[in-house]
């Protein structure tokens, strides 16, 4: 599984290197979901990626504007040592949230009052 | 043991060849002891050198790409050769955030990547000839790059 879009949440489980090949790939595919529907929590899961430059940079900055003009929130979550290094490197932090696991993920949807 | 030890491959233009190209480099520096954090670092700026050859040099078309590095003691050395359209603007192209190809979702980040996680970056291109990437990087050496 790719990606998985459900009540407004959009989760990306990012491939093992995440790179142009991949990024690009992930982007065709998942471009209908957010085309038709309204994303008000973007996900990106990097609990399998071991590898990725600054293409996958690409995605998530490109992802970002999609849904942020409709008050869409961004997060990365399970980020190993060196893509966290490349993440801060690139300015990203600014624009997304970093967190350790998805229920820390929960814990502010409940907080913004996403989940009764 | 300070020999020079030297590889050269070569291989297709096609994104597919991206992750076997950042393979390969790490496979042939392994002698150099690297640390995991060493090898990520060289992996990326292979990794940006090649996409921008497949994406940029031969704008998705047809095309080969050669890959030489050379290692003496744990001095590792890589250039990444395209006979592609070249860089008008060398300077330009490796501005942070510089992209030709904003619609594309690129980030604009590949030169600043590879200047960050190498010692040393120098990119000789023509337009109409090609590009080379020659990077340098010192094993061993704790570099900060940032914080």
């Amino acid at each position: 599984m790719d990606y998985q879009y459900k009540n407004g949440v959009f989760i990306y489980y990012l491939p093992k290197e995440l790179d142009h090949y991949y990024a690009d790939k992930l982007k065709r595919k998942s471009e209908e979901t957010f085309v038709k529907e309204k994303i008000n929590y973007l996900i990106f899961d990097f609990s399998n990626t071991k590898f990725m430059d600054s293409s996958g940079i690409g995605l998530i900055t490109g992802r970002f504007r999609r849904i942020y003009d409709n008050g869409g929130q961004t997060y990365v979550v399970n980020v190993n040592q060196n893509i966290d290094k490349l993440l801060k490197l690139s300015g990203i932090y600014s624009i997304i949230k970093k967190k350790n696991t998805k229920e820390d993920i929960i814990e502010e949807m409940i907080k913004g009052g996403y989940y009764e | 043991m300070n020999n020079t030890n030297e590889m050269i491959v070569e291989f297709k233009s096609v994104a597919l060849n991206e992750a076997f190209a950042r393979m390969v480099v790490a496979a042939f520096i392994a002698t150099t002891n690297p640390t995991l954090e060493e090898v990520s670092d060289v992996k990326t700026a292979v990794s940006e050198a090649v996409t921008n050859s497949i994406i940029h040099g031969y704008d998705g078309g047809d095309g080969r790409i050669s890959i030489l590095s050379s290692i003496k003691g744990r001095s590792v050395y890589i250039e990444v050769r395209d006979e592609g359209c070249g860089i008008p603007d060398v300077r330009k192209a490796m501005e942070p955030m510089y992209t030709t190809r904003p619609k594309e979702d690129r980030s604009g980040m590949g030169f600043s990547f590879m200047e960050a996680f190498m010692d040393k970056l120098v990119v000789e291109s023509t337009v109409g000839i090609g590009t080379v990437v020659k990077m340098w990087k010192e094993i061993g050496v704790v570099k900060h790059h940032f914080e």
